[in-house]
């Protein structure tokens, strides 16, 4: 079965998808990430983990950033957003420098950090009044946003009293309601159950749809990363650094069958074999299986 | 018999929780169980009652030792005591002519019956020497205008009484030290019931006690309980707010900034275990006598704990909170004042709550600094006259209101903080109503600040 199906190669875009990648490429450049080197200090020394990592976002692009876990993802993420400072190297956001956390990147966390003591309409109103805006004018903005997340009739429910799906949308338009150039989301469906996290993707992509937003997405979901992005950074670990950058040939607009269609299944496999070498982990020999007699269903 | 054994099922789950009723039946239970034992020390004889507890005392010629009612002695001594005073009786009636007495004596012996009137509260506790009032006393008991039963006199006593005020009555109706008999009056014999040794009053009794101190018009000059009550409110709570108002904000700065951790917290540390009572001489010389003093004493037992607990609640706050606050633009000041405060607050009551709990124990020290004062001044002269039953009450007074107030305010971190879903809906809904016209006019104002 495995053999009787021929994968095109991931490269192989088709005349609509090759074009669409032609006309982002013209757009300005929303991130610019030039040669960052991020390095903590331990008590057994220094542990890099990124290592010249140089890559542009362009406006209203959707880019995943993919890696086995230790590959400093999370720590990519934080430096984008400006929570933490690189060694060296820099980030610009549409040119400007970034030098700390601010407005014009939003960020979602996978632990959805929604602030307990708020509702989630004040949640969404928090942005606005911290820029300065009146009461009511960030209210008003709030319904929109929350509008936009379909959470109309929870506004003033309490976080704690919200599913999982629901807290990450709120924390979604929390983040919106800036109106940030750029998000960065740190694996922000990972703490959710299977199907949740599905329709969570297809809310994303609607969302970015309507809002002037670019976006650049942490995961170590494959599916994930095929399904949402434009392109997908694979990082290698220890230290991390940019391993491919990939243009996903799936055609836009995305939907849950694509998921079996040969672009789809090309691309998933190459990122697989990149994280997951081929013959690397699965020759482990666990010496508590031999206690078992060899069953010939089983195998 | 299934329903029964089903009864007795399930009581020991680990880490389970018992169903509402088992766990308000044992609620009940937790409190009925100390109560059922202090009655049954008390109140029945053959559990625990090896010593006998005067009710009437008598005094004894030749024996220097004054045993008054209250007191606890061992039941041979009390034999002893009982067969010598009929002893010394029976001399007196024998005895022709009848030997000489002193009057002063024979005023001692009529003060004999001033416990069994003062238990009656025939008689206040403060006029035990009241001679008038017992000289009427021994009249009202003897004619049978007044019948004791609490405690009861015996048969014997009660022909004592009656055969005393015999030779009383023809001398005069009033008492003056004069006109009292120059031959000595009979005595009456020690009265005593079994009692435990640890003079712990039975309940009826501190009711009774407490019900009376508490009703009492003090004399001239002294403080009545709910003023002494009053007194101690106020050392606990105006100590336990400037604790605050100088605890509270120094450790969430210590709690947010590193800076101020490191430049506060480590004698902070080191001064809270000087233990506060030790500077008591210090803040009387400096403050004098007074209420300052006790407060500045409740204060420094309080606030440093609060700095240090304060801190630890401020640093537990998730700091990814802050971290989003940050990415939504919040400054600095911002971050302190819309996420810290407001993430900590629940927390941050609850440690109050413990904090206040113990400002109590301060409390109690603090009011035997300098001039004692409160409801402790009173444990204190109580106790040493060896008056458990008046100073039971205030302890458990105190109990009461450490317990009360804690519940009260368990009971009102469901309504102010809403969010942390252990809300009481009835309460909640109480308070909305409540809060309702203050909800307007804060959206009015808000209407009115707006330019539109």
């Amino acid at each position: 079965m495995a053999a009787a199906l021929q994968l095109p190669s991931y490269l192989e875009q088709s005349p609509e998808v090759a074009s669409r990648f032609e006309r982002l490429r013209q757009r300005p450049v929303a991130l610019e990430v030039s040669g960052l080197t991020k390095t903590f200090e331990t008590t057994r020394g220094t542990v890099t983990a990124l290592s010249e990592v140089s890559f542009s976002v362009h406006k209203r692009e959707f880019m995943c950033v993919i890696g086995p876990s230790g590959c400093g993802k999370s720590t990519l993420a934080r430096v984008l957003a400006g929570l933490e400072a690189p060694t060296s190297g820099d980030v610009r956001v549409y040119g400007q420098p970034v030098s700390g956390p601010g407005p014009d990147r939003g960020m979602v966390f996978q632990s959805y950090t929604l602030f307990p003591w708020q509702t989630v309409k004040q949640n969404v109103m928090f942005g606005p009044l911290m820029a300065g805006g009146s009461r009511n004018s960030a209210e008003a903005e709030a319904r929109q946003w929350i509008e936009l997340v379909g959470l109309t009739k929870f506004e003033n429910a309490y976080p704690q009293q919200l599913s999982g799906g629901m807290k990450q949308r709120v924390a979604i338009a929390r983040a919106l309601a800036n109106q940030p150039r750029v998000l960065f989301m740190d694996e922000p469906f990972g703490a959710l159950d299977a199907q949740t996290r599905c329709q969570m993707q297809s809310h994303l992509l609607d969302i970015w749809k309507n809002v002037d937003i670019t976006i650049v997405f942490i995961t170590h979901d494959l599916d994930e990363a095929v399904f949402l992005s434009d392109r997908i950074l694979v990082l290698d670990p220890h230290p991390g650094r940019v391993r491919e950058m990939i243009e996903v040939p799936v055609p836009r607009p995305r939907h849950n069958d694509q998921l079996f269609e040969p672009s789809f299944m090309a691309v998933r496999k190459h990122i697989d074999n990149l994280i997951h070498p081929p013959g690397q982990e699965h020759h482990k020999e666990n010496p508590v299986l031999r206690l078992v007699a060899r069953d010939p269903d089983v195998v | 018999m299934r329903p029964l054994a089903s009864l007795f099922k399930g009581w020991f789950l680990i880490r389970r929780d018992l169903s509402s009723s088992r766990r308000l039946f044992l609620t009940a239970v937790s409190f009925v169980l100390p109560l059922a034992l202090w009655c049954l020390v008390s109140y029945v004889d053959w559990i625990w009652h090896p010593d006998i507890k005067l009710q009437l005392s008598s005094e004894r010629e030749g024996n220097s030792t004054v045993f008054t009612a209250g007191d606890h002695i061992s039941p041979g001594y009390y034999q002893e005591m009982v067969v010598a005073t009929r002893a010394e009786n029976t001399r007196l009636l024998a005895s022709t002519p009848p030997p000489k007495s002193s009057k002063r004596a024979n005023q001692k012996l009529l003060r004999q019956l001033a416990p069994v009137a003062i238990s009656h509260d025939w008689l206040p506790y403060t006029e035990a020497q009241n001679d008038a009032s017992i000289y009427h006393l021994w009249r009202d008991i003897a004619t049978g205008t007044k019948i004791p039963t609490d405690p009861a006199l015996t048969p014997e006593n009660l022909d004592i009484v009656k055969q005393n005020w015999a030779q009383l009555a023809p001398l005069a109706a009033d008492f003056s030290l004069a006109s009292l008999p120059e031959t000595p009056l009979l005595k009456l014999i020690p009265q005593g019931l079994p009692a435990n040794p640890v003079y712990l009053p039975a309940p009826h009794e501190v009711w009774r006690s407490g019900w009376r101190d508490f009703k009492a018009v003090p004399p001239e000059g002294e403080l009545s309980m709910t003023q002494r009550y009053q007194h101690s409110l106020r050392v606990i709570l105006l100590g336990f707010f400037w604790a605050c108002v100088v605890g509270v904000p120094i450790g969430i700065l210590c709690g947010v900034f590193d800076f101020f951790s490191k430049l506060f917290e480590p004698f902070v540390d080191f001064f809270r275990y000087m233990p506060a009572p030790t500077f008591s001489t210090l803040l009387v010389a400096v403050l004098l006598a007074g209420d300052a003093p006790k407060i500045a004493l409740v204060f420094i037992g309080t606030v440093f704990q609060m700095i240090l607990v304060v801190s630890k609640t401020t640093r537990l706050l998730d700091p990814s909170l802050l971290e989003a606050a940050q990415t939504l633009g919040a400054s600095p000041k911002q971050m302190l004042t819309r996420v810290v405060i407001p993430g900590i607050l629940p927390n941050l009551y609850n440690d109050l709550r413990i904090l206040l709990g113990w400002a109590w124990t301060w409390l109690v020290i603090a009011e035997l600094i300098g001039v004692k004062s409160g409801l402790t001044e009173f444990i204190e002269t109580q106790g040493r006259f060896r008056n458990f039953d008046r100073v039971f009450p205030v302890i458990i007074l105190i109990g009461v209101t450490g317990f009360v107030t804690d519940q009260i305010l368990s009971w009102l971190h469901g309504i102010i903080f809403p969010w942390t879903g252990r809300g009481n809906p009835i309460a909640q809904t109480f308070f909305r109503i409540l809060f309702w016209p203050f909800r307007q006019i804060s959206k009015l104002s808000d209407r009115a600040g707006t330019p539109t």
